[in-house]
């Protein structure tokens, strides 16, 4: 173990992510034993479909948590995005463009309610979560009257949009995926912004008292996270179309899962972007598994929330060895 | 001093990359008081965990009252005798004084808890030590000396044999180590075999009977302290020479211009109306005791904590400062006395917490010229001769007075010209505490001001140019560093007390 430790290759990219990426082998090799339809070319577009929202969703929710906070707002919050611009579209007619720069805005409007509350008011971001999860939520369902909405079909007149995630069998996608988490990568640690964040969240004391405004890149981090809510619920619609109001809780966990897996430590300091990607990489290879054994989804929910418990008991572990 | 209580011989102990403990040995006996020295990682911690049980030794052997022992945890060892009272005070500030005495072996009754005979208990235990405390008052409304002293008496409430102060001096007045002193006496004639770890040479001097010194994790030699001098004690710490000599004069021009003026400000109870003002190339010694309002007052001008009223000047400019951002922006830098907690960010690198507090001087567009930050990182490094293998280091691996230099080379990077100094030396080992002073004075030799807050009157006098005392969040005197004695600070260190 030492040695595969002390590897100059293993110590560049980071042990945990050297394991998450054989977890990933291992599981798609296991998943495509037990059902020989798991190495279909549809089963990797099923399973990159399901990535792509949870991933942007697990990109932002990556700068809350390297803040020493928690957003369990996502899910709800990307839903609303989802139907307030989908009913924009279908039922006042909003043009195509202006519905998907809308959702990305009510995410938007969310990260800086969110961010405003936590870093200038000092409600604890648990606190204010589960409440704008709410708030999501009733939005959504006064603004729709507690319709579905249903967004265009790619042979619809505003199918367009669904290129986005596909175009032909090629998955353009995981492309826009790839780049937004490598601007994300470059944010978290090559900018200020990126910088403030993760000394902020390792002592947000000593920030503060080398003369840095810890609030607005709080608040900014947020944000981003935010918008970023408001992508994902694009590629969610792209995806699969329908949403209905009420919902989204799940994703919350999933995405969270997805980043801690990753390596970002849930006390904040710590974030791996790469990580992030393979967890929901790993979170997206279970459900599509899940669905391919023909198990019972609700199996999902409880590996997810096994997921986030195992996954945190070693960032504790970690953290505790060092002390 | 009576029979050998406590032998530990040629103990091991290796962490991955660390020779912490190289055959060490250690020797204790009833009713004494054995001072354990040595610099920051020497070993000292390391050999107390071990004979705690926190840590498990590689080899050697340890010998309590004539039996061969192995501790597995802190609770056996507390069984058999043996306890620590740590440097960080482990108490919780809601419950009462009582309560955190016996808090996990409370005394029952029926299904509830006999609150009566905790108090009664503690009662009985402070009679013994002589300390004048009430078992029912909340533990957070005692003063830090005295919250000290309830963690002594919990230690000895375990029926101790041998009691280990881990610098229990660190975060005490000296009026407070008086008291503590005192008690450790008392002990040291119930026949308690003391082990005592601190940095203070002078109170080795008073209190001890016999010093072992480490060095690099192996014993470096026994001495009985009567037979020694303190630079004996300190050759055998670091093999030189050191100190800087204390100041007889004032190194500041008559004429060097104001930078602060500070007028009448207030802050709640701790800052009462507090003037003063510092000179160009000047050390402004602030003394008192523990809580005395120095460090509100620092945290006040430098708009940490709200102030209630008061004017700053800064270079004769009257300035508002309503939080560290603004006193930052006007050449401002605070070094707390809490390094971990209010300093460094130590999950960070070296050249990150260099370059916290001047960030926008090295970006490049959007991003982070992480080739400039590391070059003056490393600049500085050389220049404070920080001890690193690197300026990628993680502040967290540095010692005590290396995370201090970094936090120094922070507002130096940002070019502050005054630098509010609080504690500058708790807990850093003789060598660096020497370092650290000569960085001091070089910097006020280049023409920054330096208000300077210390509790250790040998550093008062050593490094001040002036002297402003405090007492109960008012100034109460300033004195030329000519006039200083220990007891006319004392004096108004004193004046509202009693």
């Amino acid at each position: 173990m030492d040695k595969i430790k002390n590897n100059s290759l293993v110590k560049k990219i980071g042990l945990n992510r050297v394991l998450l990426v054989c977890v990933v082998i291992v599981m798609y090799i296991a998943f495509a034993i037990l059902s020989p339809s798991f190495l279909s070319y549809k089963r990797i577009l099923d399973t990159l479909n399901y990535m792509y929202f949870l991933g942007f969703l697990a990109l932002g929710v990556t700068f809350v948590i390297a803040t020493g906070g928690i957003d369990f707002s996502i899910g709800p919050v990307m839903f609303c995005c989802a139907l307030v611009s989908g009913y924009s579209l279908t039922n006042y007619g909003v043009p195509m463009p202006l519905a998907l720069i809308m959702s990305i805005l009510v995410g938007g409007a969310f990260g800086v309610f969110n961010g405003y509350m936590v870093a200038y008011w000092s409600v604890p971001p648990f606190i204010i979560s589960m409440a704008s999860m709410n708030i999501a939520k009733g939005v959504a369902s006064v603004f729709t009257k507690t319709q579905s909405v249903s967004w265009p079909r790619s042979d619809a007149a505003n199918g367009w949009y669904r290129n986005l995630v596909k175009v032909g069998n090629f998955p353009v996608g995981l492309v826009i995926f790839l780049a937004v988490a490598v601007v994300c990568a470059i944010i978290l640690n090559k900018t200020k912004i990126g910088r403030y964040i993760l000394c902020l969240g390792s002592n947000r004391e000593a920030v503060r008292l080398s003369g840095v405004n810890i609030k607005k890149w709080e608040m900014l981090s947020y944000i981003i996270c935010g918008l970023l809510v408001g992508v994902a619920a694009i590629f969610y619609v792209a995806c699969y179309t329908t949403v209905q109001p009420g919902y989204g809780d799940q994703y919350n966990n999933e995405a969270i899962a997805g980043c801690v897996m990753g390596g970002t430590s849930m006390a904040g300091g710590l974030a791996s972007i790469s990580g992030t990607v393979i967890g929901v990489l790993i979170i997206a290879l279970l459900q599509q598994g899940i669905l391919a054994l023909g198990l019972n989804k609700n199996y999902q929910l409880i590996i997810t929330g096994i997921i986030v418990i195992v996954a945190v008991y070693f960032d504790v572990l970690g953290r505790r060895r060092k002390n | 001093m009576g029979e050998v209580i406590l032998t530990m011989k040629d103990i091991d102990k290796s962490f991955p990359g660390v020779h912490a403990l190289d055959h060490v040995q250690f020797e204790l006996r009833k009713g004494e008081v054995h001072a354990l020295m040595g610099e920051n990682g020497a070993g000292k911690s390391t050999l107390m965990k071990v004979l705690t049980g926190i840590y498990t030794k590689d080899s050697g052997t340890i010998t309590y009252e004539g039996r061969e022992v192995e501790f597995h945890n802190a609770k056996e060892a507390q069984d058999a005798g043996v306890v620590i009272v740590h440097q960080e005070l482990n108490m919780l500030n809601h419950l009462t004084v009582a309560q955190n005495i016996f808090i996990g072996r409370e005394p029952k009754k029926g299904f509830g808890i006999d609150d009566k005979k905790m108090r009664e208990d503690s009662a009985a235990l402070f009679k013994r030590l002589n300390i004048d405390i009430d078992p029912a008052a909340t533990m957070g409304d005692l003063t830090v000396g005295k919250q000290q002293m309830c963690e002594i008496a919990k230690a000895i409430s375990h029926d101790a044999k041998v009691i280990v102060f881990d610098e229990p001096s660190a975060a005490l007045t000296e009026a407070e180590i008086e008291e503590l002193f005192k008690i450790i006496r008392d002990l040291r004639r119930q026949q308690i075999g003391i082990i005592y770890i601190s940095h203070r040479m002078d109170e080795i001097k008073v209190i001890t009977d016999r010093v072992t010194v480490m060095r690099d994790g192996s014993y470096v030699g026994t001495l009985i302290t009567e037979e020694c001098t303190k630079n004996d004690i300190v050759n055998m710490m670091v093999g030189r020479v050191i100190y800087e000599d204390p100041k007889t004069a004032s190194l500041v021009p008559k004429d060097a211009p104001v930078v602060l003026k500070v007028e009448n400000l207030n802050a709640g109870r701790m800052v009462q109306n507090v003037s003063f003002e510092l000179h160009k190339g000047e050390i402004l010694g602030f003394s008192g005791l523990m809580g005395a309002g120095r460090t509100e007052t620092a945290r006040a001008i430098f708009g940490a904590d709200k102030k209630e009223s008061g004017d700053i000047y800064v270079n004769g400019e009257k300035v508002t400062i309503n939080s560290p951002q603004d006193a930052v922006k006007h050449g401002i830098g605070y070094l707390s006395e809490d390094r971990k907690r209010y300093g460094i960010v130590v999950q960070k690198s070296i050249s990150e917490n260099t370059t916290l507090a001047c960030l926008e001087e090295y970006m490049n567009g959007l991003f982070i010229d992480k080739k400039r930050e590391d070059e003056t990182a490393q600049k500085f490094v050389d220049s404070l001769a920080t001890k690193t293998p690197g300026v990628d280091q993680l502040v967290v691996n540095l010692s005590g007075g290396n995370q201090q230099k970094v936090v120094i080379a922070k507002w130096l990077c940002k070019n502050s010209d005054i630098l509010i100094f609080d504690e500058p030396t708790r807990g850093i080992d003789v060598g660096a505490k020497n370092e650290i002073y000569k960085l001091m004075n070089q910097l006020a030799a280049e023409g920054k001001s330096i208000i300077m807050i210390s509790s250790e009157m040998t550093e008062i006098l050593r490094m001040s140019d002036r002297i402003i005392v405090m007492c109960e969040g008012k100034i109460t005197g300033e004195i030329a560093i000519e006039d200083a004695t220990q007891e006319n600070i004392m004096n108004l260190a004193t004046r509202d007390i009693g």
